[in-house]
């Protein structure tokens, strides 16, 4: 690629050098955007650190807790630390307990706002503890894009669409072509459901039309798809991300519903479900699953004595 | 106007287009004729025989002939294809200004200052007919195209029209013979009596330069040097003027009607061209050149093309574009024709107008945007003063009616182009040339500083091509910066492939094909014009020119697939099927032979068995294709084209197959294949090739040399031999030498008397007598016997260990396909294979480390972290929303959306008090089943847990609250799963079938029908599916049943009748067999009567058997003649009107001793259940 000269001066002023890094981020294609990071080359030492920040993100997405680990070294910017703790606690269960009541404490004194990488790791570690009272608390006090993305999504999983469109009206206020306010507007425009469902849809087909289609925006479509009842469009869309990765947790739960919905052999539901049992026990999916046949178990019991009675 | 070609020369009085090929002749003031072919833009042919101005010219309509006249006072008619004047009409007196042919009969018309018209016949080559009355130069005279009529404009200020139907009575009539041979006496004799003035028109002040018939109404248009352009009407009777058109500000030269529209178009010596509109007599178009007055104007006959002549040469035009503006997307081709957007499905080709444009433009549609998503389109105009171009934003109506379909209200701004980037935004470049992003309401979102651009075109989502005077640059309209620009001038379209992953760039002259990052992949020049081009699935790139349809391959290579008469515009290729538009804006379709660029792209892509498919199959031949595959280096492919031996053998030389080359080489048998074949086989060690090559060439020399170094020594002995016949000493010696024979040399120098050599040979080598037999033979006096050397060593050649028989080993390198594929035809399907299993994907290992689920209830939280408490003061989180889940609960009462929301615990009480379950134990895998395909996954943020989708079956109009989840079971599916449980029955799995009896049985409460119908079938299944676990697990009990004692046995026969009644698909013949057990006559004929089977011999036999017997032995606790229902516990028909207990779910009936016990059927439900209607929930019951 060569840009031409004229337009490079004229344009510095607002052009972001590590677009494509985040980019690639955010819509999932963590190679690519560890590609991209290794290819810039930043012109400041704190867009470097930006750089790293999204290298290692990408890293712990693709569930490479050890490279994150190594690299990040005890005298690394404050940013990196804050992501060597999020690849710390999802690396193992037992470091958990701990982590998070370091986090306590750190939290519990004052904290640098302007770290957002700090805030959107507290944010993410307490949002997988299911503390979304604390992840909105320390998402509140930051102010990028990613941070509010990230409220959005806390805000979605409690079930509060409300809140959730008047923080993503915030995000269009400041960005509104930017690529996380598109995602944001999606997974808006998913819980709103109805005609937004479409719209929904076309953002996810946009992005992976203009970059590349992704497990994540594969996903997103499906799951478009699925609320709208289309389920035979659905299976197309699966189809590709499972051929893209045969175990994505994602895909295999949406595969779940799919199947069953499409009418096929209930033997087909179970191998995916046994398939996700295999390779990702620990998935949120998995534990509701259990808890809900414990619950049943329970419950069987409260009739059971009625029965012989 | 739109110049299509141009020409520098003298200047131009005269100008005539070919009416069919792409020709143009142009007759020069320097009394050269030139004939051009505008398309190709090359000069075809010059005649230069007139002396002075040529100022008449004129193709004949049919023939290969031309006419001219000049002013040397001839008129000349040539031959274009003999490329000679066949012969002058000699007669008029002055200089001629115009020379015509006649449609039809072997006429020309010349008009000549001599102030005369004549007509000519050039097949007899004489003057027919002189017409007189002009009194000053006849400028113009011109036959009616259809009627008998002449019109004539002269310098005496009037233009005359002439009637000839006289000279057509006279000339061709039956008796025209007689009259021909008058021939020009007849004029003599009867003066102008053949043709006679019909109408005088004045009205002009000044002298006329031009007149000319239209081409269908009875209109003249006259063009003088009074500076007026003046429309004149006529009938049978009279004639008068319509009316004037004022503008030129000199002598106009010419006036000519437009061939098709009404339009008059006339040019003068002011430098100007004007297009004048023939109704309103207003000027539409001025054309001016800065220092060339204008002569001439002609139009073609057929198509939009004008020629002018002026000073310095000529120019070939048309009016306006006659470029269609369409739109692609999918199987939808949109394009504009007389003011409507028409839609055409490629695949029904069924073609239909969805929308009127509005009207208000007097210029056509430029180019158009189509908007799937939103079903909108973009439909930009360009005006003559770009500055006042503007675009159109339409919303195509959903619904039409093709024959008068809607004119719905668009949105019109200025705005040189129009495109869409986005699903609700598209870019617009303002007369500005700046860009703006507009929304669907055609309001600006934002501007959009870019590099300096004149024209901007689609570039996927997000993105545009940025056209600037010498390149085009690939903008994303997001990130606002450039992100690649290549160098190519003038662009004037984009074809984008259908993924996008490539793009093709056609400029006037020139192809560009990139990638979607813009890196150039080739490059083609095209003398003529690039029309257009669409990428066909494969990803070859189909294009046409002026003339032709190509194919480009995007590594550069490329061709002519077929010519064409007009040009057209491709919307799509699929197969062999081109789709296009013409120039009329008809959609068409036309063949291609696609095999040349399929073979050219399979051999890129390196898709060998598809090139030896097509090798084999297809007419693939002719010296280009060996030619171009030599070129790219695949001899081996070309090998197999290849019939001639000479070509064959250098192709297989070139690829190293030296058993091929063998081959050939035997057939041509030359000396030098010979050894060219010697040297590649030595090259590979294939020393057999090489020893026949050198025997074939008679190379003693080094086939003695071959044998030497392969150890052959036997052969090596004949050689030595043949040496010795043919009398080559040297040769002789040196394989004795190679030999160690020292014998045979000492005789070889003997005979040729190198005695003393011979001596010491033989002396060194310790031949002694020998030696002394030489010695003796020595003169003392003349010769002197040599000393030995006594430090001389033996000389002999190391005796071979092995002698090499067989080829020089080679290194085992894979065969190349083709070699292959020659071996074994069917070598390429293991590749094949193995490419299918590469399908496996690693595992990934860990999993998601994921601590919790979303939706755990609210009390399982870990309370906030002590440090959320200090921020408290100022923000508050949010409590819980109400997730859709929840509201499903709240929103019905069916127990699947209680489930599927995950709420069990309702489930079960709803399921308990409608249909009486109580216990659960079956339901758990349907629970759990259900409840995992209520909601769907999507993934926000990298790294965190993912978001809940929740599908709804009311999706469309449910609004925030009133959601129903999508229920995913549906009775059609549960029907089709009945198949299954039949096979399994009839196969004799019993317990299996059972198992998924009930399983299905369960089913059907978890069901939502839509109407009575449906119900109804549900109960049936319920029915079915009851009535076979009773059958079922009947006949597995009856073979548990022991059979000793007679009380078992009558049970056991009662349990055989049951089966047979509920269940009729219990093996028949199992029956006969108790029946001859238990001769039962009624037994037999009661189970013989519900089946319904075709009595076969046997069961008469058992029958008859059954009859002789008589009596009931035994009394069973049966009665053939009551209905009964059975109890599904004990087996035992209950008889209508007896107390019975029913199970609300399955209707299965029960014995009143089995009151309150788990009901067999379903194993859920309990019998005693309260009241209910029925276990099938309709839809509108929530």
């Amino acid at each position: 690629m060569s840009i031409p000269p004229t337009c490079m001066a004229a344009q510095q002023g607002d052009v972001d050098e590590l677009f494509d890094v985040k980019n690639a981020y955010y819509i999932g294609s963590y190679q690519q955007c560890i590609n991209e990071a290794q290819k810039v080359k930043p012109s400041a030492p704190e867009k470097e650190t930006e750089r790293d920040m999204f290298l290692y993100r990408a890293y712990i997405a693709q569930r490479k807790y050890a490279v994150v680990l190594d690299d990040i070294k005890g005298n690394s910017p404050p940013e990196l630390q804050a992501v060597k703790m999020l690849a710390e606690y999802l690396s193992s269960d037992s470091k958990r307990d701990a982590i998070v009541a370091d986090l306590d404490q750190k939290m519990a004194r004052s904290v640098d706002a302007s770290n957002t990488t700090f805030l959107l790791m507290a944010a993410s570690i307490y949002y997988h503890e299911m503390n979304t009272d604390a992840a909105l608390r320390t998402l509140h006090q930051g102010e990028s894009l990613e941070c509010m993305a990230m409220t959005i999504q806390v805000l979605l999983s409690l079930d509060r669409v409300d809140l959730a469109r008047k923080e993503l009206k915030k995000m269009q206020e400041q960005d509104e072509d930017a690529t996380l306010t598109q995602l944001a507007t999606a997974w808006v425009n998913i819980a709103v459901g109805g005609e937004k469902l479409q719209d929904a849809y076309y953002i996810f087909q946009e992005m992976s039309d203009k970059y590349s289609s992704t497990l994540l925006l594969l996903n997103g479509q499906a799951a478009c798809y699925m609320a709208q009842n289309k389920w035979e469009e659905a299976e197309g869309v699966l189809q590709e991300a499972l051929d893209k990765d045969s175990s994505h947790p994602e895909t295999l739960i949406n595969l779940i519903v799919l199947t069953q919905h499409m009418g096929k052999a209930p033997e087909v539901t179970n191998r995916y479900l046994s398939q996700l049992k295999d390779a990702h026990r620990a998935h949120p999916f998995l534990k509701d699953y259990l808890a809900k046949e414990n619950e049943f178990d329970r419950l069987v019991m409260q009739y059971a004595p009625i029965a012989t009675a | 106007m739109l110049t299509k070609f141009e020409t520098k020369s003298a200047r131009v009085k005269g100008l005539s287009f070919h009416p069919k090929r792409p020709w143009v002749l142009a007759s020069l003031h320097n009394g050269v004729i030139q004939l051009w072919d505008y398309r190709m833009c090359t000069l075809i042919d010059k005649f230069d025989e007139h002396d002075g101005p040529v100022r008449g010219i004129d193709f004949h309509k049919q023939q290969p002939l031309f006419v001219s006249g000049g002013d040397d006072y001839k008129i000349k008619v040539w031959n274009y294809k003999l490329r000679r004047c066949l012969f002058t009409l000699l007669g008029h007196l002055d200089y001629i200004r115009t020379t015509f042919f006649h449609h039809e009969y072997p006429w020309i018309l010349s008009a000549s200052d001599d102030q005369t018209i004549r007509i000519w016949n050039w097949q007899s080559r004489t003057c027919v007919c002189v017409l007189t009355g002009h009194n000053h130069y006849v400028m113009c005279a011109q036959f009616h195209p259809a009627e008998d009529l002449v019109v004539s404009a002269s310098l005496d200020q009037t233009v005359r029209v002439w009637d000839i139907s006289g000279l057509r009575k006279k000339n061709l009539s039956p008796g025209s013979v007689e009259t021909d041979v008058r021939g020009i006496s007849g004029v003599d004799l009867f003066g102008a009596s053949d043709a006679v003035v019909k109408h005088v028109l004045e009205g002009h002040d000044r002298g006329v330069n031009w007149a000319a018939f239209h081409p269908t109404m009875p209109l003249i248009v006259s063009g003088a040097d009074d500076r007026q352009v003046k429309i004149w009407r006529m009938n049978e009777s009279k004639a008068w003027e319509l009316d004037t058109c004022r503008g030129h500000y000199n002598n106009v030269s010419c006036a000519v009607f437009h061939p098709r529209q009404e339009l008059i178009l006339s040019n003068s010596e002011d430098k100007s061209i004007r297009v004048w509109d023939m109704s309103k007599r207003t000027g539409v178009q001025t054309f001016r050149r800065d220092h060339d007055r204008f002569w001439v104007l002609g139009a073609h006959p057929n198509l939009n093309l004008f020629a002018a002549g002026h000073d310095s040469g000529m120019i070939v035009f048309k009016l306006e574009r006659e470029r269609p503006a369409y739109a692609v997307h999918g199987n939808m081709l949109y394009y504009v024709k007389d003011r409507f957007l028409r839609q055409l499905d490629f695949n029904s080709s069924k073609d239909t107008a969805v929308m009127q444009l509005r009207s208000g433009s007097k210029f056509p549609v430029f180019s158009m945007s189509y908007n799937p998503a939103e079903n909108a389109v973009l439909l930009c105009t360009r005006a003559t003063n770009l500055e006042n171009s503007t675009y159109d934003l339409y919303s195509i109506p959903k619904e039409s009616d093709s024959q008068n379909p809607d004119a719905p209200e668009g949105k019109r701004s200025s705005g040189l182009t129009a495109v869409w980037v986005a699903r609700n935004r598209f870019a617009v470049l303002d007369r500005m040339h700046s860009l703006l992003i507009k929304n669907l309401k055609n309001e600006i979102v934002k501007k959009v500083q870019v590099p300096s651009c004149e024209e901007i075109f689609y570039a996927g989502t997000g993105s545009l091509l940025l056209r600037d005077a010498d390149g085009v640059t690939l903008f994303d309209v997001q990130q606002k910066r450039s992100l690649a620009t290549v160098k190519i001038a003038k662009v004037k379209y984009v074809v984008w492939s259908s993924d996008t992953s490539h793009v093709a760039l056609l400029a006037k002259h020139a192809i560009m094909i990139c990638n979607r990052k813009l890196e150039s992949l080739c490059n083609i020049h095209e003398n003529i014009r690039v029309k257009s081009g669409a990428w066909e699935e494969s990803g070859v790139f189909i294009y046409t020119t002026s003339n032709h349809i190509k194919y480009a391959l995007t590594s550069g290579d490329h061709g002519i697939i077929r010519t064409l008469d007009l040009p057209i515009y491709v919307t799509r290729v699929r197969g062999n099927s081109v789709y296009c538009l013409d120039r009329e804006c008809r959609p068409r379709v036309l063949t291609i032979d696609p095999t040349e660029y399929r073979f050219k792209l399979a051999l890129v892509n390196r898709k060998y068995d598809e090139v030896l498919h097509m090798v084999r199959n297809a007419k693939l031949v002719g010296q280009s294709i060996i030619a171009y595959l030599q070129k790219k280096g695949y001899p081996e492919v070309a090998l197999h084209f290849v019939k001639d031996e000479k070509t064959r053998f250098s192709l297989a030389l070139e690829c190293g197959n030296i058993e091929v080359a063998l081959e050939a080489a035997k057939a041509l048998d030359e000396r030098s294949c010979w050894e060219r074949l010697g040297e590649a086989a030595l090259l590979q060690g294939h020393h057999q090739v090489v020893e026949m090559c050198y025997q074939r060439t008679k190379n003693f020399d080094k086939l003695t040399f071959l044998y030497l170094i392969t150890g052959n020594l036997a052969k090596l002995r004949k050689m030595m031999k043949i040496a010795e016949i043919r009398k080559d000493m040297s040769g002789h010696y040196q394989a004795a030498l190679y030999l160690g024979d020292v014998s045979e040399r000492v005789r070889i120098l003997k005979n040729c008397g190198q005695k003393s050599l011979a001596y010491l040979t033989a002396a060194t080598h310790g031949l002694d007598e020998e030696a002394e037999a030489l010695k003796e033979t020595f003169d003392p006096e003349k010769d002197t016997v040599p000393e030995v050397d006594p430090n001389a060593q033996l000389l002999q050649p190391s005796p071979p260990i092995n002698p090499l028989d067989t080829n020089w080993p080679l290194l085992t390198v894979s065969k190349g396909f083709f070699e292959g594929a020659i071996a074994a035809k069917d070598g390429f399907m293991d590749a094949q294979e193995g490419l299918g299993e590469e399908g496996g994907i690693k595992e990934e290992g860990g999993g998601w480390e994921v601590e919790e689920d979303l939706d755990l209830p609210p009390e399982l939280d870990i309370p906030a972290g002590a440090g959320g408490g200090a921020e408290d003061g100022f923000f508050v989180p949010p409590t819980k929303g109400m997730s859709p889940a929840q509201m499903w609960c709240n929103n019905s009462q069916l127990p699947v959306d209680h489930i599927l929301a995950g709420s069990f615990e309702t489930a079960m009480r709803l399921l308990h008090d409608q249909v009486g379950v109580v216990s659960f134990i079956p339901y758990k895998a349907l629970f759990m089943q259900t409840m995992s395909r209520g909601r769907t996954c999507y993934l926000g943020l990298p790294s965190l847990p993912c978001l809940r989708g929740h599908p709804q079956r009311n999706w469309k109009d449910c609004g925030a609250k009133q959601g129903l989840p999508a229920v995913g079971l549906r009775l059609s599916d549960l029907i089709a799963r009945l198949q299954q449980c039949y096979q399994l029955t009839t196969s004799g799995r019993f317990e299996e079938a059972v198992e998924r009896f009930r399983v299905i049985l369960l089913s059907v409460p978890l069901l939502v029908v839509d109407n009575k119908q449906e119900i109804a079938e549900a109960q049936q299944l319920i029915t079915i599916c009851r009535e076979y676990i009773v059958g079922l697990t009947m006949e597995t009990e009856r073979k548990k049943l022991p059979k000793e004692t007679l009380d078992q046995q009558k049970r056991l026969c009662e349990v055989n009748i049951c089966v047979v009644v509920i269940h009729t698909s219990v093996s028949f013949l199992k029956l006969i067999f108790l029946c001859v057990c238990f001769p039962y006559r009624w037994l037999f004929l009661i189970s013989y009567h519900r089946v319904k089977s075709v009595p076969t011999i046997q069961t008469r036999k058992i029958l008859s058997a059954c009859e002789k017997t008589l009596t009931d032995a035994h009394q069973l606790n049966y009665d053939p003649h009551n209905p009964f229902d059975l109890c599904a516990a004990s087996f035992v028909p209950l008889y209508r009107g007896r107390p019975v207990e029913k199970c609300p779910l399955s209707g299965a009936c029960y014995c009143p001793t089995y009151k309150g016990q788990i009901c067999r059927v379903t194993q859920v439900g309990r019998d005693s259940g309260p009241p209910c209607t029925t276990p099938v929930n309709l839809k509108s019951s929530s």
